[in-house]
């Protein structure tokens, strides 16, 4: 005697369900972006655990892919194999393999300072320094304005490179008034290197402990090894 | 900005080492509980002081202008007298770490003789002439009365000594509390901030200028100390609960006037700033600005100067070396330089209808950034920098992958650093919870005022640690310094040598570490 089976309603053409064809549906509708569990639930109001299944028996057929997603550690899209994953999911251009490509964007900051010294005169609009990626020979330093943008960017924070309006005059004669122009900050800010604050040149400035420490509990500036270190003649 | 918590401790520590543990508790008191009255004060002060050692301190600690005392007018028609209460001076005390940054400027500007007299005044508090004279024949090398009379002329002149400040003023009651509430939003529109305590305080001891910079000062039996010819209503005044009388009767007594070498050094400070950011040329452009407008700063906190012409400009210009190099036109470039904005620097200098102003603000807040950020770097290291340069630069709530975004910091890592800063204050946070989303979102924001009074407290942490490191050093080798030192030879020598190092970098890490707390609290 052979126990009945509850009988799959399977889709005659592509060999999946009906839960399943609606679950690919949805996902495939989501393109780059796919939708987690807890959307495919909501939106097809189908119970979790069958959800779970389809979920599974999609990927085995390789339907789909699950993508981790870098803004939202934990939760898991799924996306159909046909897509790429969009930049929110991948954490944009300078991620690879879900990790910050440091060493692409440090190298990248290092042409960006090298063209800015180069050019005699020193107020330097987007466009010029764009102009350098966009010819570059290889394809791997090809960037985009708005990734030259953002590397600009970057360096502004770095306290490197400084944005100044144009004003139409000497420096800028080469440059339409009111636009965004970058040149080194220079040795006068210490080009980088933060100049050493009255503070921030004492241990104590520098200290993770300050909140710990009293005059003569456990962290003390009689005992302190930072001081011992500092004071080392 | 008021005392912070380690503000009080390094306050606390400057009076015991000036004036010993009893002082200190006294001056502690104050500085936590607010105004008292002596009595009270012998209540609550730590330790069992009685009332009269109590009132010998106040009289020391009034004598070098660390406390002052006031009372405040009974209500209308009530027949009790008002009670003298005392405040302490915070800012007069920690002032009291830095004499030396005093006397410099006056050497700068008068010469020694001048400086000398200073220094005079600053480690005694108060001082007639008479007694400047004395003090001068019993030192080792006497300059004489006249040279006294003279220099202490000038140091007046140049408003960096004054009349002490009336002992006891009377404050009324009447412009106190809610009342000025009352006066609605579009008076309070025309009204200067309210004042604090002790603002009012002291603005009732002070004596109008021509009292507190007199021209005249010889003896002169009318006019002579301070509060005969202040505000005081008549029959207001009353004879003083401890009593003042140190020099001479009908004497002029003098003492440091602090709001005016705060001044100078704040001046200072602005044009090495210019200097450093902008170059030499500017910064004697912005010296000389500063010397048009200063005559016209009514406090030490001025945010702008007096609009000035640039006749004016380079006419005082032309007075120094350095200036008469510089032609008209290089001198309008420099201008023009100084009113020039950039992600990097804002103006600090305001151009408006030919007249030029100079923004005090401005220039400081880049030194105060400057100062956060070096910080920020050290602690925190160069990512933490990016996401605090950017949130500093936004100003407003940005959600963590916003920053990492802006800041091409790993996103993994980006919470992490944040949360290090939120916890030691230097960063504000919010959390946002979104329905359907089961982590709330983080938002983050750099609130300058929270970061200054952050910093402030740890840096005057810092300078109590510098001092009491200095002391352990000096104790620690306390045989050793007493040999002479062309006595010691060979490791001694060496040790001696070591600890010299030691004190020196301690010294001068301080006296850094005070430009950095002069820059955040006075200036
Ligand atoms: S004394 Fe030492 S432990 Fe204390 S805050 Fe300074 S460096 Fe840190």
């Amino acid at each position: 005697m052979s126990k009945r089976k509850r009988p799959e309603p399977k889709s005659s053409s592509s060999g999946i369900n009906e839960d399943e064809k609606n679950i690919l549906g949805l996902i495939r509708s989501k393109q780059g972006m796919g939708a987690t569990t807890y959307e495919m639930r909501t939106a097809t109001k189908i119970q979790p655990t069958l959800v779970t299944r389809a979920v599974a028996s999609l990927k085995k057929s390789n339907l789909i892919k699950e993508v981790p997603n870098m803004n939202n550690k934990g939760i898991k899209h799924f996306l159909a194999v046909e897509f790429q994953p969009c930049k929110e999911l991948t954490g944009g251009d300078w991620y690879i393999d879900g990790a910050l490509d440091v060493s692409k964007i440090e190298g990248l900051k290092e042409i960006c300072v090298r063209i800015l010294e180069r050019l005699k005169s020193k107020v330097v609009t987007l466009d010029v320094i764009y102009s350098y990626f966009e010819k570059a020979s290889s394809d791997a330093d090809k960037l985009s304005r708005e990734q030259t943008r953002e590397i600009l960017k970057n360096l502004v924070l770095d306290n490197v490179v400084m944005e100044v309006k144009s004003n139409g005059l000497t420096d800028f004669s080469a440059t339409r008034i009111g636009e965004i122009c970058y040149k080194l900050t220079g040795k006068k800010s210490g080009g980088g290197e933060v100049r050493d604050g009255g503070f921030a040149s004492v241990p104590c400035g520098a200290c993770p402990h300050i909140g710990l420490c009293t005059p003569d509990g456990v962290i003390s500036p009689t005992t302190c090894v930072y001081f011992q270190k500092w004071l080392d003649f | 900005m008021t005392a912070t918590e380690f503000g009080i401790v390094y306050a606390v520590h400057i009076i015991t080492s000036h004036f010993g543990s009893v002082a200190s508790k006294v001056c502690e008191c104050l500085l936590r509980r607010g105004p008292l009255s002596s009595r009270e004060i012998s209540r609550l002060a730590e330790s069992d002081i009685n009332h009269t050692k109590v009132k010998d301190i106040l009289y020391l600690l009034i004598h070098h202008n660390c406390v002052q005392a006031f009372s405040i007018d009974p209500p209308d028609g009530s027949e009790s007298k008002p009670t003298v209460q005392y405040i302490a001076l915070f800012r007069n005390i920690i002032h009291g770490a830095r004499y030396n940054k005093f006397s410099k400027v006056v050497n700068e500007e008068l010469g020694s003789q001048c400086s000398g007299l200073l220094d005079g005044l600053l480690s005694n508090g108060r001082l007639t002439l008479e007694q400047l004279i004395d003090r001068d024949r019993d030192s080792k090398k006497p300059m004489g009365s006249e040279v006294i009379r003279d220099s202490l002329q000038k140091l007046v002149a140049a408003r960096f000594i004054e009349r002490v400040p009336s002992p006891e003023p009377v404050l009324g009651n009447k412009d106190e509390g809610p009342a000025q509430k009352k006066r609605g939003a579009k008076a309070s529109k025309i009204f200067k901030e309210p004042e604090s305590l002790e603002e009012r305080i002291l603005e009732a001891a002070t004596p109008v200028d021509a009292i507190r910079f007199p021209f005249i000062f010889e003896q002169d039996s009318s006019s002579t100390v301070a509060d005969d010819d202040s505000n005081i209503p008549e029959g207001k005044r009353k004879q003083p609960e401890v009593d003042y009388s140190s020099g001479p009767s009908n004497e002029v007594i003098w003492r440091p006037n602090f709001e005016e070498l705060i001044r100078r050094l704040r001046h200072k400070a602005c044009v090495e700033i210019v200097k450093e950011r902008r170059d030499e040329g500017c910064a004697n452009v912005m010296k000389a600005m500063l010397e048009v407008g200063r005559s016209q700063e009514k406090k030490a906190k001025t945010d702008k100067s007096v609009p000035m012409s640039m006749g004016s400009i380079y006419e005082e210009l032309i007075k120094t070396d350095a200036g008469r190099e510089m032609t008209q036109a290089r001198v309008e470039a420099c201008l023009e330089q100084l009113s020039a904005t950039s992600s990097y620097l804002p103006a600090f200098v305001i151009e408006s209808d030919d007249s030029y102003i100079v923004d005090f603000k401005s220039i400081i807040s880049v030194a105060q950034k400057d100062e956060m950020e070096s910080v920020v770097m050290r602690r925190y290291g160069k990512e933490a920098f990016r996401m605090f340069r950017y949130l500093s630069q936004e100003d407003r709530f940005v959600e963590t992958d916003k920053i990492a975004d802006a800041a091409l910091t790993e996103k993994k890592d980006t919470p992490q650093i944040l949360l290090k800063m939120w916890r030691d204050g230097y960063l504000h946070m919010q959390k946002l919870a979104v329905t359907g989303v089961y982590m709330p979102f983080l938002l983050w924001k750099v609130n300058k005022l929270i970061v200054s009074r952050q910093m402030l407290d740890e840096m005057y942490h810092a300078s109590l640690n510098l001092s009491l490191r200095l002391t352990h050093e000096k104790d620690s080798e306390k045989e050793l310094l007493l040999l002479p030192m062309e006595k010691l030879e060979g490791a001694l020598k060496e040790r001696r040598n070591k600890y010299r190092a030691k004190s020196v970098l301690l010294t001068s890490a301080s006296f850094k570490l005070d430009d950095a707390i002069l820059l955040f609290h006075d200036f």
